[in-house]
């Protein structure tokens, strides 16, 4: 998890205030709603800091319960006390060094058959646990009755039902706490073999610990290195004696250890929850659950995918984002209003025709910069985004992950690439950068080629959109043309990179209806940083073509760019929109916009001009972001190998649509 | 408190992963990386905390 190395001065280790009292421990698989409790019980005296010797963080805090000062540590999600990541290490670190008074084991009600492992390891280790099941609201809304006392009653800790996103369970948590008293503790029993196993263990240590000795024997007896190397430490001269014993009882056992301790536990699970959970005799399935099966499952999916597509991106951003908001602010606002009222002021008060230019000209920064800002880029990211908060929102996208899994692995990557690719659509420089957390290299080089290739950021897709929605056809070939080179660029690399494709697996949230008042916030927070960030760089670039125009280099780029564009069947006017493009990818699109509006080009040469600008070099910032992440070489490789395919398959694309008259 | 986009991970802005600047965006781009999954998430705006921190104090 060292992906991402913090600077110091934003994520150095904090060190907080010595803090006395009781020391409380938040334990529990990732996503069971630790933090909202850690934050709940102690607001805003929190110290961040990484873990000694990690790049894991561990949140601490101090906080007054029953007038008693207590440290509450916030651990990584942990699925066992057998660690296998470096999160679950830590967390059974903090338990073993720190030796906390209470450890709070929050677990997921809607889960808890699975998640009450960890509490009886917990609880078999000797630790002070107290149980929080957790996220209740939503377990009765799914029919699902816990009896909290009589589970109370069977494990032997203090048990509580919460919410602790509603806030509710809070006080008792508080009680339970305060008033936290070892007692009797529920044994559990395995089969006789298995005890037989974990007893003869257990009687040869003589150490002390700070987990049970039968904790420790199974620990051992399922070759934890770290627990085998405090037990050598601990038991000193006897230690090589019982390494030798548990090396045979493991060779005995070879076969079906780990298999046997699990099929056991959940056994004991099973027993606990007997009488504990009732489940409606017909669980209600509600409309989320039924939702995420059907973006899971690849025949109901996919054509989820592009209904999500059709109305999300084609009806709501292509027609009504780029189609109706831009006709009002661009067609009536600017061109019919606004510039020729700046023109007139800014004429009659500068009396120099070069400098008029510079503002109100062809390349004027308001003229051109700010009405490409705000009258076409700003109302096409608008609805962009709040369709995309929408999705984000929803949980769809870990969905979308798993749903294309499968086809990804075929392009060399897993369905944890949707991550970039997804961000891709937003912004294909961040996107770039997001390609190192993907397990391998081979991955991660793939990733980029494909960013820079074939998927348009948020801008640029929309102003296509707003292009190619007027003529159906020409859109649908636009589609089909980046999702064939999407996968035979993909293909081939795949084929020709060498190494494995890793495996890829992850825990889906719950799918939600999105709160109005979130995505209204994110969108209006996406769109103000867009907006300050696009705004500076148009001016720029607007001032930059104005420089190229009166030096007459404009005029020459565009001459040397004529013979490509004529070879791709273009008109010589489009190469504007490849010089524009270079600045950023949304300026190139909107300057075809300009062009299909001055009627200088037909369906055919709007689709093969589309293509190949999607498939263009990427805008500067994201050459920049793959030199930094790939090295000179490769970005410089990726860059000449993109620009090779773009006018290549722009090539292609007009021949065959010349020789078929599809367009 | 931020809920992750991508995996659902709930995270305080301290815990997430911020403001590296690598970018080359002027600022950075100040986006939260989730510490789970790495997706980035948008922290809350300033207004929107000032009027919750307002809201609260009313309370």
């Amino acid at each position: 998890m060292a992906i991402f190395k913090k600077k110091p001065s934003c994520h150095g280790p904090v060190t907080g205030p010595a803090i006395k009292g009781k020391k409380v421990a938040l334990v529990g698989n990732p996503n069971v709603g630790k933090s909202v409790l850690f934050n709940a019980l102690t607001g805003a005296y929190v110290a961040v800091s990484n873990y000694p010797g990690t790049s894991v963080e561990v949140s601490r805090g101090s906080s007054t319960i029953d007038g008693q000062p207590c440290e509450i540590i916030d651990t990584p999600g942990m699925y066992s006390i057998l660690p296998i990541t470096e999160e679950e290490r830590v967390a059974r670190e903090i338990l073993l060094n720190e030796r906390p008074d209470v450890v709070l084991h929050v677990l997921d009600a809607r889960n808890l058959e699975r998640m009450l492992t960890m509490t009886i390891q917990l609880v078999e280790a000797g630790l002070p646990v107290i149980l929080v099941v957790n996220i209740m609201d939503e377990a009765e809304r799914m029919g699902l009755e816990i009896d909290i006392p009589l589970l109370r009653e069977k494990l032997g800790i203090p048990v509580i039902g919460a919410a602790t996103a509603k806030k509710r369970g809070l006080a008792e948590i508080r009680q339970a706490i305060a008033g936290y008293e070892e007692g009797r503790q529920a044994v559990f029993g395995y089969s006789r073999r298995l005890e037989g196993d974990i007893v003869t263990i257990a009687e040869l240590l003589q150490g002390e610990y700070t987990l049970s000795r039968k904790s420790l024997a199974l620990l051992l007896l399922q070759r934890d290195e770290e627990i085998a190397r405090l037990v050598a430490v601990q038991e000193g001269e006897r230690g090589a004696f019982v390494a030798e014993r548990v090396k045979e009882k493991i060779f005995e056992r070879r076969e079906s250890f780990h298999l046997d301790l699990s099929l056991e536990r959940k056994e004991i699970v099973k027993g606990l929850l007997a009488g504990v959970i009732r489940t409606p005799a017909q669980r209600r399935v509600t409309f989320g659950e039924r939702l995420s099966r059907w973006a899971v499952n690849p025949l109901t999916g996919a054509p989820l995918l592009i209904v999500v597509l059709y109305y999300g991106l084609y009806e709501f951003v292509g027609v009504f984002g780029a189609g109706t908001l831009v006709d009002l602010l661009e067609g009536k606002l600017f061109e019919g209003w606004f510039n020729p009222w700046i023109s007139g002021v800014v004429k009659s008060i500068i009396p120099w025709e070069i400098i008029q230019e510079l503002f109100v000209g062809e390349y004027g920064v308001i003229t051109l910069g700010l009405r490409y800002a705000v009258g076409i880029i700003l109302p096409i990211v608008a609805t962009f985004f709040l369709f995309f908060s929408v999705l984000e929102d929803s949980g769809y996208f870990p969905r979308l992950a798993l749903l294309v899994d499968r086809l990804f692995k075929k392009v060399g990557l897993t369905g944890r690439a949707v991550i970039p690719m997804v961000l891709g659509f937003g912004c294909d420089t961040m996107a770039t950068m997001v390609t190192r957390t993907l397990e391998t290299v081979r991955e991660r080089v793939i990733a980029t080629v494909l960013l820079a290739l074939a998927i348009p950021c948020s801008a640029q897709l929309g102003v296509i959109l707003a292009l190619l929605s007027k003529t159906p056809g020409a859109l649908l070939v636009w589609s089909l043309c980046l999702l064939a080179i999407f996968l035979l660029i993909g293909l081939l690399a795949a084929k020709i990179m060498p190494g494995e494709t890793p495996m890829f697996y992850m825990e889906l949230p719950p799918m939600r209806l999105p709160q109005l008042s979130n995505v209204l916030t994110k969108t209006y927070t996406r769109m103000q940083w867009y907006f300050m960030e696009i705004l500076p760089l148009f001016i720029l670039a607007s001032v930059l073509l104005w420089l190229g125009k009166v030096t007459h280099f404009f005029e020459r780029l565009v001459d040397w760019m004529a013979p490509v564009m004529a070879a791709v069947g273009l008109p010589r006017e489009a190469a504007v929109a490849f010089i524009f493009g270079f600045f950023r990818r949304d300026y190139g699109a909107a300057g075809l916009y300009d062009l299909q509006k001055k009627g200088l080009m037909d369906p055919r040469q709007l689709v093969v001009a589309a293509v190949t600008l999607t498939l263009f070099v990427p805008c500067v910032a994201q050459f920049l972001m793959m030199k930094k992440e790939r090295g000179t070489k490769a970005a410089l490789g990726i860059g000449l190998f993109v620009s090779l395919v773009a006018f290549a398959s722009g090539w292609l694309l007009n021949r065959f649509l010349l020789t078929t008259g599809v367009l | 408190m931020i809920r992750c986009g991508y995996c659902g991970y709930e995270f305080s802005e301290e815990e997430g992963i911020r403001g590296c600047g690598k970018c080359g965006k002027p600022g950075g781009c100040r986006m939260v990386r989730c510490p789970r999954c790495f997706y980035e998430n948008l922290p809350e705006p300033g207004t929107v905390k000032k009027m919750k921190k307002l809201l609260e104090k009313l309370k």
